[in-house]
């Protein structure tokens, strides 16, 4: 907010050079951002924080620069002539719900000549950023700027039967505002009526109906206190946000409703002739019993971490006006109306320490027992998972959770991403980031595109992060990791695009740095991958993982280049052992023999292993693929598949007839179960 | 001079064998030229010294050794370089490029995040987390930021059908902590958060890491100490640390934490807009009202809360220079920090 330096000064006794008062401002929390001086004065732009509406004007500003150290604040003198007519005699109030409108109070000043306001008044205005309007209009500007409370001038003339009714909108009622604005209003708005119409939205905006115009020859000031929820919600749902809705958002002080009247209705005779009708229409003059706060100083000290002179407590509550009573240890404050921050004992040690000044206090670590601290919830996870995606060999990559609805929907062709709905975003940003993702190859498929458009030869990104469903209208959260694959895989001097294996590698490779064994690979239909070109990985009957060619990424992504896709639940991840438990190293030697089987393409290789496995003895301890032969010599829809068994038993040596009695038996079993042949 | 004949063998031998390169069958051309045991030249000279008169000899003799010392040593210096010459035709250049297996790279913001996490759980802290997709309870009401405030504003919020929000802060991870674990409390709390904000300097989603420390006898010098202790590990012990009052809803009193400038060390420059400062935590003292809506008696306990920015910080480390990078997945970034320490 924009402060004049002068006007600042008006404020205040003593003259404190402006840098200083810049600085103890700054320290205290109003931090005064930049300075501009001109000729005569300075601009000041201070940062007031949200919570002290009281200091966003110069009279609340200069109360903290007093407070500060900076002199002392004037009082708030007010020399109002008023004359023989009484303003009960000229216009009435009414206020019909007292809770949205706590205290309405209304002067009328009778035969003002609306002009241009004087030089001195316009370039205070302007210098904070307010537009000169007329000499009224500009007077309760500036009593607005200068004190902080809100005021509203209206046409005496135009109101008809020169009365004010606070009351609730009628549905469907409408106003033009100041602005030209036609606006349809609801019960929850609180309006400013006459006998007859709304003339203006309490605390947010005046009508147009009534406002002043050069025409204006009677004037009725208003200066009002509202309930700060009822403004706020009315300002939002009109879209208006205005210097008055701002502070009464915020909270306005019931006692300076009643000294701004005054303060507008003098300055506006000065400004405008006229006279001051006696007396002030008040809905509500009671003012509500002020609270109290005690604290100890003791304990101020206790929490601070220092000790806080108690003689500096007393000086900065004093000057804040909170009217500190010492008793021993214990101090008793009475918050001053203005402040409706100041709550707890808690509130008052802030007001204290901030200008006690926190570069005062010293540096104390914490000396509590503790216990060694550890990752909890699911980051030892989630960080085993980062550690397996960079052990494979891919850069993490971090996409954003909402992505748009057409790529979530191709993404989420997966038994991983049907667990549930998809949450959509009421407020997005734009289309492309509409609706929650339920898998993360919605951004990571993306991403590897981008990386393919920018010309990469090859790419392997790495994700790990949380999708989220809908399950009975309530969100779930789960993890993930995704792998995304394209382009070159091999060195330098035998370049190879990836194909399906070396994404299984790599998958395979991951889920042994996440401790996930047991686990099988089948054929699967998702929707994400291609017919034909996709697996599911199953652990104790659970799809775990799903790996292959994401279909849809020429379609959705323009990708010349096949892009392969793999993402893993992190569930699986969770049970899994953390400490390898040691298996002695075999004792007796091993027999190899090799296995060349001739079968239909459709026998799966699992499917071979199991058969193998099955036929073979105890002792039949590995399995290991040599070579797969297709081409001259073997049926189109065949292979040649050659293993290597290696036979071992833990308890003795074997002796060669019985690795091949064994090795016999088995070939002969193969062949009677699964129509392969040998050769 | 009777020793003329030696110079003149002298030239002509390092003549040949530097003619001769690192051929090896032309070196030993020049070995049976010079030094053969039956034609050589040396062998010639040798010759020459008996028929030599007696006074001549000594310095004759002296310098015939001399060259046959010099001989046999540049013959085997030119073997073995021509040696190592065949070997190098024949196979390996060794400054090929390698066949290297890929390594991986760690996200800047997971390499910062881990970094701040190491400080902490080494001062006996430990990471929380939580859902990123919040009720109002936790992301607001529970943190002082009551219905329909106008403190909600700063928020930016995204709404989720159903009533949820996107968390706009890590703190709900505060509450949910305090909710379920009696104090004394030491946790940090990193995490993704989301407001519908988008610039050079804001993106919609982004990373925060939070601190809370809740027991008895927690001060505000305890606060200042903490965090003086985190910046000066995380980037130099040479910061100044300057705390300013502020306002959040959830602490009591509340500061803005700056430090001096990482790049310029406070003499001003670009990146702190002349300041020589950088803003980078907020903090303060948890407000009686969050511990009491957390069922603390804040008569008992006190604590203290602190936050800031993850990808700020990664940003000011490694000097990017545009925060939406960080969420582009381009390789040609992210490939940058392979190898940083994990």
């Amino acid at each position: 907010m924009k402060f004049s330096l002068a006007w600042l000064r008006n404020h205040l006794d003593g003259d404190t050079p402006a840098d200083e008062l810049a600085a103890r401002l700054t320290s205290a929390g109003m931090n005064v951002e930049l300075r501009e001086p001109s000729a005569d004065d300075e601009t000041w732009d201070v940062d007031v924080t949200a919570n002290r509406p009281d200091a966003m004007n110069h009279r609340g500003l200069a109360r903290e620069g007093a407070a500060a150290g900076c002199g002392t604040l004037k009082s708030l003198e007010t020399a109002i002539v008023e004359g023989a007519a009484r303003v009960g005699d000229l216009a009435k109030v009414t206020v019909e719900d007292a809770a949205g409108c706590p205290r309405y109070c209304a002067r009328v000043v009778r035969g003002v000549k609306i002009a241009p306001s004087p030089a001195w008044l316009a370039e205070r205005l302007e210098r904070c950023g307010v537009r000169p309007v007329n000499n009224v209009v500009d007077a309760t500007n500036y009593v607005l700027l200068d004190v902080g409370q809100p005021l509203h001038a209206f046409d005496l003339a135009r109101l008809a039967g020169h009365e004010i009714r606070v009351r609730r909108a009628r549905s469907g009622e409408g106003i033009t505002t100041l602005d030209g604005v036609g606006r349809t209003l609801t019960p929850d708005d609180l309006v400013i009526a006459d006998a007859s119409r709304a003339v203006a939205v309490a605390g947010v905006m005046g009508g147009a109906d009534s406002e002043i115009s050069s025409a204006t020859v009677d004037v009725l000031i208003e200066s009002a206190t509202f309930d700060p929820r009822r403004v706020r919600s009315t300002a939002r749902r009109l879209g208006l946000k205005t210097e008055a809705s701002h502070r009464f958002e915020r909270g306005a002080d019931r006692a300076m409703a009643r000294t701004a009247v005054d303060l507008a209705a003098e300055l506006i005779a000065r400004l405008a002739g006229g006279e001051v009708a006696a007396g002030v229409l008040d809905s509500d003059p009671e003012m509500p019993a002020p609270h109290e706060i005690a604290f100890s100083l003791a304990r101020l000290s206790a929490f601070v971490g220092c000790a806080i002179p108690s003689e500096f407590a007393v000086k900065v509550l004093g000057a804040l006006a909170l009217e500190p009573r010492v008793a021993g240890d214990i101090v008793t404050c009475t918050v001053p109306p203005w402040r409706m921050d100041l709550e707890l004992a808690q509130d008052v040690y802030e007001e204290v320490l901030r200008h006690f000044g926190y570069e005062n206090v010293p540096s104390v670590l914490p000396s509590a027992a503790v216990k060694p601290g550890r990752r909890l919830g699911s980051w030892p996870l989630t960080e085993r998972a980062r550690d397996a995606l960079a052990g494979v060999g891919a850069a993490e990559a971090f996409t954003y959770a909402f992505v748009s609805s057409e790529v979530e929907v191709a993404a989420a062709g997966s038994p991983l991403a049907q667990r549930g709905g998809v949450v959509a975003v009421a407020n997005p940003l734009s289309a492309r980031m509409a609706v929650m993702r339920r898998s993360l190859l919605a951004g990571l498929a993306e991403a590897a595109g981008g990386n393919l458009r920018r010309g990469a030869e090859s790419v392997l990104l790495g994700e790990v992060g949380r999708v989220f469903f809908d399950r009975n209208g309530a969100v779930a959260e789960e993890e993930r990791l995704a792998l995304a694959m394209a382009g070159n895989v091999g060195p330098w001097d035998a370049p190879r695009a990836a194909d399906f294996l070396d994404l299984k590698g790599v998958v395979e490779a991951a889920l042994s740095e996440l401790g996930i064994t047991a686990t099988a690979w089948r054929p699967a239909s998702a929707a994400v991958l291609a017919p034909g070109e996709g697996a599911e990985v199953v652990q104790d009957g659970r799809v775990i993982a799903v790996a292959g060619r994401f279909a849809d990424a020429a379609a959705l992504f323009d990708l010349p280049a096949p892009l392969w896709v793999a993402e893993v639940d992190l569930a699986a991840a969770a049970a899994a052992a953390d400490i390898p438990v040691f298996e002695p190293l075999p004792r007796f030697p091993a027999v190899a023999a090799d296995l060349t089987v001739r079968h239909k393409l459709l026998l799966l290789y699992a499917e071979l292993v199991a058969a193998i496995t099955a036929a073979g003895p105890d002792w039949l301890e590995e399995i290991s693929l040599v070579v797969r032969y297709r081409g001259e010599g073997v049926a189109p829809d065949e292979v040649k598949t050659t293993v290597r068994l290696t036979y071992r038993h833990p308890e003795r040596s074997l002796t060669q007839d019985e690795v091949n009695a064994a090795h016999f038996a088995l070939m002969d079993r193969l062949s009677r179960e699964l129509a392969v042949s040998f050769s | 001079m009777a020793t003329e004949p030696l110079e003149r063998a002298r030239e002509e031998f390092l003549a040949a064998l530097a003619g001769a390169g690192r051929d090896a069958a032309r070196i030993e051309a020049v070995r049976v030229r010079f030094a053969g045991r039956r034609s050589g030249l040396l062998r010639d000279l040798e010759e020459a010294l008996k028929a030599l008169p007696r006074e001549a000899k000594p310095a004759y003799g002296k310098a015939l050794n001399e060259l046959k010392q010099l001989v046999e040593a540049r013959l085997a210096a030119a073997q073995a370089e021509a040696e190592a010459a065949s070997h190098r035709q024949q196979a390996l250049d060794v400054t090929l490029p390698g066949r290297r297996p890929r390594i991986g790279a760690l996200h800047p913001v997971t390499l910062v995040r881990r970094e701040i996490e190491e400080i902490f759980l080494r001062m006996g802290y430990s990471v929380a987390d939580g859902p990123e997709a919040e009720d109002d309870w936790h992301n607001f009401e529970a943190l002082n930021f009551p219905p329909d405030h106008p403190a909600r504003d700063s928020q930016d919020t995204f709404f989720l059908a159903g009533g949820r929000v996107l968390r706009t802060h890590t703190s709900p991870v505060q509450i949910r902590t305090m909710e379920t674990t009696p104090p004394p409390i030491r946790v940090i709390i990193p995490g993704r958060v989301y407001r519908c904000d988008s610039d050079l300097r804001h993106s919609p989603m982004f990373h925060q890491v939070e601190g809370l420390v809740v027991d008895e006898g927690i001060t505000f010098a305890n606060l200042k100490a903490t965090l003086e202790a985190f910046v000066h590990v995380l980037f130099d012990p040479r910061l100044a640390v300057r705390f300013r009052p502020s306002f959040f809803p959830f602490t009591e009193p509340s500061a803005e934490v700056d430090i001096t400038c990482v790049l310029c060390l406070g003499k001003g420059c670009p990146m702190c807009s002349g300041s020589g400062w950088i803003e980078i935590l907020g903090a303060g003292m948890v407000d009686p009202r969050v511990l009491r809506a957390c069922k603390l008696d804040p008569e008992r306990y006190s604590g203290f809360a602190f936050g800031c920015g993850l990808d700020r910080v990664a940003l000011l480390k490694y000097r990017l220079p545009d925060l939406r990078l960080l969420f582009s997945g381009d390789e040609r970034l992210l490939r940058q920090f392979e190898g940083a320490a994990r």
